[in-house]
């Protein structure tokens, strides 16, 4: 989810003067062109859901035989292990594979993703509302953080690139770039939470707070989400100040921002020329960031113990339960696919020349 | 537009603070902050054998169920951790039992003053329906098959707190220990799953004939799905904790005031932290958060660390479970006898030991199936006549050359002259498992055996593989005891070919059905004669204990002159403990080391520490 745009984000980005004539389309054409993002979307997602349930039945291994060694490791004798276990046959899916298919595809036309097999007898459904959570406080927080961050830092990176401050931001970026997420992490797991334990080692909320709107709550739960948030923003940081500085670069040299200095137009109006033309491509990136946010962060929830949708799809492979890993995927392809259209309509609407047909 | 912004902002915090709630099921009222604590404090721990999952229900016969065994989870009673006897039991919620020799017949008796949490007693109809809701997973003493080795055939109930059961035809010695291990659930909140003509129905399955008997074996196994899924609103324990609340990172249990026992039990909460991650337990241990975890892997510099902590303690004790390297014998080369031999001669167990479970194993003595402290009770004297396997290479070569194995050039070939390629194969994620590995394919490859380690990418894919016969040698966990009946079920149950079907037992072909160990259906035992190994091990289940320590016997020395397996390390039972805020936990080698500190409470161990 680290923005690498560089490079794509410049194929889409033209420069938007201040001046640039508008054109707006009409309802018709928005709406057609809205239907035909929804429709391409639905297709994708059709896809993109055969695919997967075809490739999530291929995957070899016996679920339930896999559970019940899993429980023999854990010490359970093997008579408690056949117990646990030898209900979830009747959880497993029965017919042939194109049966299966039709009624997979029948079920979710219903809206039922079925029921899981590791936490026998839960509505799948259920399972990611309650790890979506866990996800999208971080992962969001995250995203907006370090675009923020990234964004601002981008534009003083640019406007200050021949001095020390410059060359530092760069730096920043590019090493945080570098730095793979799960060592941020660890890094500062080691650091705050055991070496000086002022954050808590995992878990998204103290268990012995009541939960509701109550400050010890409210909290716990903001103490808990720190380093989760830090880390994805640390980790994300570096692509969006890169980024941003390499566009804010890019506007620096045109025309329209040597003719507003020349007009002896005021530096802060100067400034948000630049950074209007310049954040344009970003938006897109930033909006596919957060499509992808319901893919959760796997390494990050891992460390932390923030069991959010990167670690539910994890446990799902591994313990081969179809339905949820059906529904997993299913809900990062929605997530997606509707960021694709968001940011495609968001582009429209920030950018005159794309609203116009492209004619700029 | 700011106040816009400020109004979102909030509107989310207070979204985010209402979806990231927890599943309360206690009835806490509206008290704000930290939960009260009276004197005894939080014990904080972690339960081993799963992973918390707040959306489970709150129900036993749920694997994932918020239901933490000695906390809110109660059995009859709860098994000891005795090398060789599988019936030794303390008491749970049954303070006494009493069994006729050949355990056709039990009789339990409950605790007098026991109480579920909403004040209501525990009575035998309690188990009655616990036990009629087990009849619907199957299995163990519950199955529906009237065939099946130690199913249960009447349970009648005496008194209010006196229950007599009885077993089927086909007996089991394992029966009174399958019995005291039931879960018992309240019948005022479970008995509802259960339909009112269920016992009839149960009769009819089990007696009956034809298409009736069928028809009520499917009613009764129709039910499983609705039972586990069955989830109630709020907790009710006869255990020393009941559930409070339950968030994806901890469950916190409150003290029943109605447990029998009540006044041995120290904590006045239980706080269960989720782990996602060994590295997780390991943090919790070093800042000495943990009053008492279960065992994990851990690399020997954080051990160190661990050991650093304030008031950190280390319990050791026995653990029956040992660790082998395993063969496909439908495989070449190691369908010979002597090539398995060569490779026992040539692999230095204790430095395999030391480099993959330096703190949670002890090098295997032998190979006999079983962990050496349980060998040396079923065998007596005759554990030491067994085949030691000491590092010589002489006697490995020796071993090679009988196989008809070459050496050419310094590396050894099979008898057609083609390259041996010893693959080990392993579960990625089992990081003592890899280790081992590593280490006897260094020790191989220095004696000229070209070997490398192959990882399985998850355990279910290890599993399906080894299963499907595409492994020449991989590991296996062995020795489940104390059951002699599954010690050796291990070596020479399904992956070894032999199967149950309908109380008659079968071997099917290597590669098929699940059998990856390839072994022959008898093997020549020398003094023993020529024996089927399956079938020995069938007869553990019902045998005599007289008879059942000779087939032991049998199948020990058979197992160590046939190696199907090569033991590696037996494995340690090795708990951490923290003695900063409680004390009186069991000492080494105690035979309650194997179950959770929530039995340990009930069993009035485990005080606070006095300032």
């Amino acid at each position: 989810m680290t923005p690498t745009l560089r490079g794509r984000a410049r194929s889409k980005t033209s420069k938007t003067s201040p001046t640039s004539p508008t054109s707006s389309a009409s309802p018709k054409a928005v709406a057609r062109r809205v239907a035909g993002h929804v429709a391409r979307g639905l297709a994708m997602i059709w896809v993109v859901a055969t695919i997967s349930f075809v490739i999530i039945r291929e995957i070899p291994g016996d679920p339930v035989k896999g559970q019940y060694e899993s429980l023999i490791q854990k010490g359970m004798s093997p008579e408690q292990a056949e117990r646990a276990t030898a209900v979830l046959y009747g959880f497993l899916p029965t017919g042939s594979l194109w049966e299966q298919y039709t009624g997979y595809i029948n079920s979710l036309l219903h809206l039922d993703l079925g029921r899981s097999l590791s936490t026998p007898g839960v509505e799948v459904t259920t399972l990611i509302g309650s790890a979506a959570r866990w996800t999208v406080l971080p992962v969001l927080a995250g995203t907006l953080l370090s675009f923020l961050l990234g964004v601002i830092m981008g534009v003083y990176a640019a406007i200050k690139r021949s001095g020390r401050l410059g060359d530092v931001l760069a730096l920043s970026g590019s090493l945080l770039h570098g730095v793979p997420v799960y060592v941020i992490g660890l890094l500062l797991t080691a650091i705050f939470a055991t070496l000086w334990p002022i954050m808590p080692s995992g878990g998204p909320v103290d268990v012995e707070h009541v939960p509701g709107l109550n400050p010890g709550y409210l909290g716990s739960l903001a103490h808990h989400a720190v380093l989760p948030v830090v880390t994805y923003t640390l980790a994300s940081y570096g692509g969006w100040i890169l980024a941003m500085k390499s566009n804010v670069v890019a506007v620096l040299g045109d025309d329209f921002i040597l003719a507003a200095e020349l007009r002896g137009l005021k530096r802060g109006i100067v400034f948000r020329y630049i950074a209007r033309n310049a954040i344009l491509p970003l938006f897109t990136v930033l909006a596919l960031s957060i499509g992808m946010l319901f893919g959760g962060s796997i390494f990050i929830e891992q460390i932390f113990n923030y069991p959010g949708l990167g670690l539910l799809l994890v446990g799902s492979i591994s313990s081969r339960d179809y339905a949820l890993m059906g529904g997993t995927f299913l809900v990062i392809t929605i997530g997606i696919v509707v960021a694709n259209i968001v940011a495609d309509l968001l582009y429209t609407a920030i950018d005159p020349r794309v609203r116009s047909g492209g004619a700029a | 537009m700011k106040r816009l912004a400020a109004i979102v902002a909030l509107a989310a915090t207070l979204a985010t603070a209402t979806a990231c709630g927890t599943t309360g099921t206690t009835g806490t009222t509206g008290n704000t902050g930290a939960a009260q604590t009276a004197g005894g404090g939080v014990f904080t721990t972690i339960d081993g054998s799963k992973q918390i999952n707040a959306s489970a229900p709150i129900n036993p016969f749920n694997p994932v169920g918020s239901v933490f065994a000695g906390y809110n989870g109660m059995a009859l009673a709860w098994p000891k951790n005795d090398p060789v006897d599988p019936n030794q039991f303390y008491p749970g919620l049954a303070s006494s039992w009493t069994t006729t020799p050949d355990q056709s017949e039990v009789v339990i008796h409950l605790q007098p003053d026991a109480r579920w949490s909403d004040g209501k007693p525990v009575t035998s109809e309690d188990v009655r329906v616990s036990i009629g809701l087990a009849y619907t997973q199957g299995g163990t003493a519950y199955a529906l098959d009237p065939r099946a080795a130690g199913a249960a055939a009447d349970i009648h109930v005496v008194d209010a707190k006196t229950l007599k059961i009885t077993q089927g035809a086909n007996r089991s010695g394992m029966f009174l220990s399958n019995l005291l291990s039931t879960v018992v659930v309240p019948a005022h909140v479970f008995g509802r799953l259960l339909p009112a003509d269920f016992w009839h129905t149960l009769k009819v399955a089990q007696d009956g004939e034809g298409p009736a008997a069928e028809q009520a074996k499917a009613e009764i196994t129709g039910l499983a799905e609705k039972v586990i899924a069955f989830g109630p609103a709020h907790d009710v324990s006869a255990g020393p904790f009941v559930l409070e609340r339950v968030n994806p990172g901890a469950a916190l249990l409150k003290r029943n005031p109605y447990f029998y026992n009540s006044k041995a039990i120290a904590p006045d909460k239980v706080k269960v932290l989720n782990y996602t991650g060994n590295e997780q337990i390991w943090n919790y241990l070093i800042s000495g958060r943990l009053d008492n975890a279960p065992f994990t892997s851990v690399p020997t510099a954080v051990m160190e660390r661990i050991r650093g902590a304030g008031g950190s303690k280390v319990i050791k004790g026995y653990s029956p479970v040992a660790t082998s390297m395993a063969f496909n014998q439908a495989h070449k080369p190691y369908d010979n006898v002597h090539v398995r031999r060569a490779l026992a001669y040539l692999i230095d167990r204790a430095q395999v030991t030391k480099i993959a479970s330096p703190e949670g194993g002890t090098p295997a003595v032998t190979t006999s199936g079983i962990h050496a402290k349980a060998a040396r009770a079923w065998l007596d004297g005759g554990f030491d006549t067994l085949e030691r396997y000491r590092v010589d290479a002489a006697k490995a070569d020796a071993e090679l050359r009988a196989a008809g194995m070459t050496k050419r050039d310094g590396r050894w070939a099979l008898p057609d002259g083609k390259p041996w390629q010893v693959q080990i194969h392993v579960p990625a994620s089992f990081s003592d498992w890899v280790a081992a590995a590593k280490s006897i394919s260094s020790q191989l490859g220095d004696h000229g055996i070209d070997a490398t380690v192959v990882t399985a990418a998850d355990y279910t894919l290890y599993l399906g593989e080894l299963a499907d016969g595409k492994y020449d040698v991989a590991f296996w966990l062995i020795g489940l005891g104390p059951s002699p009946y599954n010690i050796f079920q291990r070596l020479y149950g399904q992956a070894n070919g032999w199967q149950m079907f309908g109380g008659r037992l079968s071997h099917v072909a290597p590669g098929t059905q699940g059998n990856w160990m390839g072994g022959p259906e008898t093997v020549d035992a020398g003094a023993d004669g020529r024996v089927n190994p399956g079938e020995l091990t069938s007869r553990l289940s019902y045998a005599t204990p007289e008879e059942r320590k000779r087939v032991v016997g049998v199948l020990a020395r058979l197992t160590n002159e046939q190696l199907p397996v090569i033991q590696l390390w037996d494995y340690v039972n090795t708990q951490f403990v923290n003695t900063s805020r409680y004390t009186a936990f069991p000492p080494d080698d105690h035979d309650a080391l194997r179950l959770s500190s929530g039995v340990w409470m009930q069993l009035g161990m485990i005080k606070k520490r006095q300032a």
